[in-house]
């Protein structure tokens, strides 16, 4: 069993980024979108933590086009076709509301 | 077999309708007799301390509807050891009894356990 | 394994909105929810839940030059055929009505219609017991 977990929130803003990466299983995916693209500045302590813990990630091309953040070879940038099959990929989707 | 659910409420009592509605949810699947859990995370564990005023802030008290959870047969009630922990919210002295205080590597197994999760 | 041999097939989703549509999250359902159903897919059913019961109210006026969320969701559902349910509690605390509420409780505003059902949490429920993947949307 898989979770895809989604976060949408500022990393800078809150536990949920902690919480997130905390709970994160060995098999699970983590997709950022919106204001949680800020994540992958470089030099951010997100970023940092993102690199260390070498997880399957993915993020929303649109999010991080409009935020003018580049894709570190260490993710993956996905459009909504590829957020659909990430879902169905998964054997659920935790999005941190 | 039903589907199975995990609400993980993540919103302290006190900041709007956010924790009664995640508990509403919650609720109706117990009269549905869904099978349901229910993890408090986060903030989430502050709905637990005990003690509580809700008068003070002419409010209904959330944890009337926290005990009502039995009745609903809403029995799998888990709460993170860290988030209380970081809060300062002693585990042995939560509003609700029979409560499983969880690790982080025992929450990813119990969200892998679930059929669908809702955070909120 | 299992979830390989499920890549191609048509999947059911669910999908659970909890956002006020001005929110970015709002918008991103609904792009989800495009490519579901260009991708082959099923929406068993819209529920809208907390601040997401606003993406059904008619009162939204959007700035001419901004994206009418409201308005592109009453398309998507409507053309679709989709079934769109509103959550009647959350709806009635944040003055979203349809007529027969707007009678019930003598309130002259009126801000929910077709294609838009306001029902209870079982709606949401019953969605996640036939759809293959829930899917929320919401805050931020």
């Amino acid at each position: 069993m898989s979770t895809l977990h989604v976060l949408s929130h500022s990393p800078f803003g809150d536990s949920r980024f902690t919480s997130c990466l905390r709970v994160l299983g060995e098999q699970d995916a983590l997709l950022l979108c919106g204001d949680a693209t800020y994540a992958l500045q470089p030099g951010s302590s997100p970023f940092e933590r993102l690199q260390a813990a070498g997880l399957n990630l993915f993020v929303l091309a649109e999010d991080l086009q409009a935020r003018a953040l580049d894709t570190p070879d260490w993710a993956e940038a996905i459009n909504y076709a590829g957020f659909v099959e990430l879902s169905i990929e998964h054997d659920k989707v935790n999005t941190w509301l | 077999m039903a589907k199975s659910l995990l609400l993980i409420s993540r919103q302290a009592p006190w900041s709007g309708p956010s924790a009664r509605e995640a508990l509403d949810i919650v609720l109706a699947g117990g009269a549905f007799d869904l099978p349901i859990g229910l993890l408090f995370l986060d903030d989430g564990v502050l709905q637990l301390a005990s003690g509580q005023n809700a008068k003070a802030l002419q409010q209904k008290d959330l944890s009337a509807n926290l005990q009502a959870l039995p009745m609903f047969g809403v029995e799998d009630l888990y709460v993170c050891a860290d988030s209380a922990a970081e809060r300062g919210v002693a585990t042995a002295a939560l509003a609700l009894d029979e409560l499983n205080i969880l690790s982080a590597p025992q929450i990813a197994a119990l969200i892998d356990r679930y059929d669908q999760v809702i955070t909120l | 394994m299992a979830a390989v041999l499920l890549i191609g097939s048509v999947m059911k989703f669910a999908i659970a909105l909890f956002s006020a549509a001005h929110a970015p999250s709002s918008r991103r359902a609904l792009l989800f929810a495009q490519a579901a159903l260009a991708g082959g897919h099923e929406i068993v059913r819209l529920f809208f839940y907390q601040d997401g019961v606003y993406n059904a109210a008619d009162s939204l006026v959007t700035p001419q030059d901004e994206q009418d969320l409201p308005q592109q969701w009453r398309a998507f559902v409507s053309d679709n055929q989709l079934d769109g349910v509103v959550c009647i509690a959350a709806a009635l605390r944040r003055g979203v009505l349809n007529n027969e509420e707007a009678q019930r409780y003598q309130r002259s505003a009126v801000s929910v219609g077709a294609p838009w059902a306001l029902s209870g949490l079982g709606q949401l429920h019953d969605a996640i017991q036939d759809a293959d993947r829930l899917i929320c949307f919401g805050g931020a």
